[in-house]
């Protein structure tokens, strides 16, 4: 009970935290992209193939960029206190929706690549680092070598030559069947055919990671001296492993996971491009150079949040996997 | 676990995603599945002249006028026209019984709103097309006069569905058409209606049971993907995904080899109504390049063929004039002009700079330059790693800088802080409505893109320029422009490097989907899938 309360109040405190920290984020952030040639308007009058000084200065007074930088900033963040992410001139749309639109693409492409990466790279490490310096350790440890010096573009369009060209298995890119429109089941279907070349292109680089981090961590705590008395109280080889040295050398890998969630949304660009997938990445990518402000800023926003929330989480984990960590 | 949770993510997805499409019959003429690069940033072709939106749209609206290969004028929503003596007047009589796809008959109104509140207002090019009309007369709801202030033969070849759409008034009227709902959800009369636009995925367009031409279209839908990754759009179009890939969709290098493979087909059709032509700007209001003895030799010094051989891959004329060889059609273009050298010719470079007294110090450097390079892809940035070795020889040091589109556009358009520009502009059907542009006093307007950046004036030039567009007899108008082309290829505010050959690739089983001049900005009624 008291343990229950404690956490509830925990979670609250950081909350609160939080919330300095994320406005924090967003006025950096407005400035930094402030640094950037050309605005919004520019590019679409580019685009446009001939557009006259008097349109784009309506542009500009349309999109508020003729207002002083300030003013700019103040406007954008007292929508934020109100939740309103703004509008993206260029889609013609509510920030708020097209980001919503793009995070569940994102979302499913991340979460399968972290219980692929996180799951598979903890077997690894366990497998390699109870088998030290054997075959199976060398095996493992090339392995993640390779996956982990080999670019994630090159992977993604290897796989589409061998896996859809060659085998013709999946399906080179794109989230859907767009011949067919499918609808239910068979949509679901569709989708996790699609989602197949994307995630193990996506998890191969990360997977290295943790299977190396668990394998170092293994051995690490291997070492230790409660091993050493577990051992002298006579408990086997497995209990050891799984009940007492698993649970200390999981800590670093869900410490690492946590900062990746983060990244992951980032750092998909590539195999979003590679795969056509249409994510939050793809959007950010395409939105830094089309100027378009208002949705680079609902895109750190979020991705700004998501990071802090998912470290709040991290902790939380900690606290399960080992009690001796406290939070206050 | 991995698996459910997998599972339990991708229902929770569809839940949210799925969207209320209804389920249609698959017959007959197929669904095409095609390339749109890159997402287009609306639907709105009577604002924006943008690539991809030209590839989306025509297929929903249509034009007054189609053209045909040869680029003759074939009726559209127009059946016939008829111009007055003296030129200042033109009569269209307009189709019966064609609707909108929400139901609403289109008629004469439509036309005078769209030329008169829209195109005329609000397009990037239509002010310039329709300069000349003063106003547009509706006797009854099938005929439209056009008054125009002089003859303005060039405006009939700017009438296609890419370049004037006709927009549905009673959607627009008494709104601003920069802000409609019409950009993103768009209603014509064309062969396809526009069902859903999902970001980052396709424009999804089905067919429109109601289209005037009996029979048509034949496909039951079009499907417009972007895939931001050229090789995995090449991969793309070899399973057999995507059917057709236009403006380059597919890169050249990639072309080359599926040209090779059995089921793909690659053609340059399809472009004669868009004339893009490479070439360099130069800022002739500062040295060095204030000197037209220096831009002469750069164009002097220019191996063409090689840029079209070895980065292009075969796919491209030499340019030998202000206009592309594409106006011999019409009359319009000039051969045998001077400076323009198909393969470069080095000796006669130095020896116009030598003539000019432009000499090279000790160093045996006569000017250090820095060229910009349009950043649309890196055949461009080879271009620029040629034309630094190329102009060596001749003492010109050339510095290359590469930057990102708006930064880009500020600098050459608003800032006007360049010397020299590798560019492309499309000349389109007519010098009035492509080339004019590029060198007019008139059209030295800062911050406008794509306009006369290079700053030459010429009151002459000016004046050629003005009773061009107004010439309605074709002997007479082609001695203005034969005229125009001696003194660029002189002056040469710009050197023109090459004429582009934008490639089409396609899946065998898509035929007829060139039966127009507009090619991929045309309307695909006539295109089917075969088995």
């Amino acid at each position: 009970m008291e343990g229950s309360k404690r956490r509830a109040r925990y979670v609250l405190k950081r909350l609160i935290q939080a919330v300095p920290i994320v406005l924090a984020i967003v006025v950096l952030n407005f400035f930094l992209l402030q640094l950037a040639e050309g605005d919004a308007v520019d590019v679409l009058a580019g685009e446009a193939g001939s557009a006259t000084p008097e349109y784009m200065a309506e542009l500009r007074e349309k999109f508020g960029l003729d207002k002083p930088l300030i003013v700019q900033l103040g406007v954008y963040l007292k929508n934020v206190v109100t939740l309103d992410l703004g509008y993206s001139f260029r889609h013609d749309m509510p920030v708020s929706q097209l980001v919503f639109d793009r995070f569940i693409p994102t979302l499913l492409l991340m979460t399968s690549t972290i219980f692929l990466a996180v799951g598979l790279g903890i077997v690894l490490g366990l497998v390699a680092a109870s088998g030290l310096n054997t075959w199976r350790d060398t095996a493992i440890s090339i392995f993640a070598l390779i996956t982990y010096a080999t670019p994630l573009f090159w992977v993604g369009l290897m796989l589409i030559v061998v896996f859809s060209l060659n085998l013709g298995w999946f399906p080179t890119s794109g989230m859907e069947d767009f011949a067919m429109f499918y609808e239910g089941w068979d949509r679901v279907v569709d989708i996790a055919h699609h989602l197949v070349l994307p995630t193990i292109t996506l998890s191969l680089f990360y997977l290295a990671l943790y299977t190396r981090l668990m394998r170092a961590s293994m051995l690490e705590q291997a070492g230790q001296d409660y091993v050493t008395t577990a051992r002298a109280k006579g408990l086997t080889e497995r209990r050891i492993v799984f009940v007492h040295v698993l649970r200390n050398a999981l800590l670093p890998v869900v410490t690492m996971a946590g900062v990746q969630v983060g990244a992951l949304i980032g750092g998909s660009v590539i195999v979003e491009s590679v795969f056509a997938w249409p994510g939050l990445g793809m959007l950010a990518f395409e939105a830094l150079f089309a100027r378009d402000l208002n949705l680079l800023l609902g895109i750190f926003l979020l991705s700004a949040v998501l990071v802090v929330a998912v470290n709040l989480v991290v902790d939380i984990i900690y606290s399960t996997l080992d009690p001796r960590i406290e939070m206050a | 676990m991995n698996f459910k949770a997998l599972l339990m993510g991708a229902t929770w997805a569809i839940g949210l995603a799925l969207s209320p499409i209804t389920a249609i019959a698959q017959n007959s003429g197929g669904n095409l599945v095609y390339l749109v690069q890159p997402e287009p940033p609306s639907l709105a072709s009577f604002l924006s002249t943008s690539g991809p939106i030209g590839l989306v749209a025509p297929k929903i609206y249509d034009g007054l006028f189609d053209y045909d290969t040869d680029l003759q004028i074939v009726p559209s929503l127009a059946e016939s026209y008829e111009v007055s003596e003296d030129g200042k007047t033109v009569t269209f009589k307009l189709r019966q019984g064609v609707v909108w796809h929400d139901g609403a008959p289109f008629t004469s109104a439509d036309v005078a709103f769209t030329v008169m509140d829209v195109l005329k207002q609000v397009h990037p090019r239509g002010p310039n097309s329709f300069r000349e009309v003063t106003s547009i007369d509706t006797p009854d709801d099938y005929t439209a006069v056009f008054n125009l202030e002089n003859p303005a033969p060039y405006m009939l070849r700017a009438l296609s569905v890419y370049e004037s759409p006709m927009v549905p008034k009673h959607l627009l009227e008494g709104q601003d058409p920069r802000n409609s709902d019409l950009a993103t959800n768009p209603v014509g009369t064309g062969p396809f209606r526009f069902v859903e636009w999902r970001k980052g995925q396709y424009i999804r367009l089905d067919k429109n049971e109601n289209y005037w031409k009996p029979g048509l279209p034949l496909l039951d839908r079009i499907v417009g993907r972007f895939i931001p990754d050229a090789s995995t759009r090449t991969a793309a179009m070899e399973n057999g995904e995507v059917m057709y890939g236009a403006y380059g969709a597919i890169p050249n290098i990639d072309a080359v080899r599926l040209r090779e493979m059995d089921g793909f087909s690659v053609t340059t059709d399809g472009y004669a109504m868009i004339n893009p032509m490479a070439l360099i700007e130069f800022n002739t209001t500062e040295p060095p390049f204030d000197n037209p003895a220096m831009r002469r030799a750069v164009s002097l010094v220019m191996d063409r063929q090689f840029l079209i051989d070895n980065i292009w891959f075969g796919y491209g004329k030499p340019a030998t004039s202000a206009l592309s060889s594409n106006f011999d059609k019409v009359g319009l273009y000039r051969s045998g002009l001077p400076n323009y050298p198909a393969t470069g010719d080095l000796e006669a470079a130095i020896k116009e700079l030598d003539d000019a007294g432009i000499m090279p110090d000790a160093d045996g450097v006569r000017a250090s330059i820095t060229l910009d390079l349009i950043p649309y892809g890196e055949d461009w940035r080879r271009a620029g790693e040629y034309m630094k070795q190329a102009m060596k020889p001749l003492g010109i040091e050339v510095e290359l800088r590469y930057e990102d589109v708006p930064t880009w556009l500020n600098r050459i358009y608003a800032d006007y802080d360049f010397e020299m520009n590798v560019n492309y502009f499309y000349q389109l059907p007519d010098p009035v409505l492509g080339v004019h542009r590029h060198y007019g006093t008139d059209q030295i307007r800062q911050g406008t893109h794509f306009v006369n950046s290079s700053r030459y004036s010429n009151p002459k030039l000016d004046a050629l320029l003005a009773a061009g567009a107004q010439e309605p007899d074709a002997t007479k108008r082609a001695e203005i422009y034969g005229e125009i082309q001696e003194i660029l290829a002189t002056d040469m505010p710009v050197a023109n490097l090459f004429e582009m050959e934008f490639l089409t690739v396609y899946n065998d089983k898509l035929v007829d989907h060139a039966t127009s001049a507009m090619g991929a900005y045309g309307p695909f009624e006539n295109a089917s899938i075969t088995e």
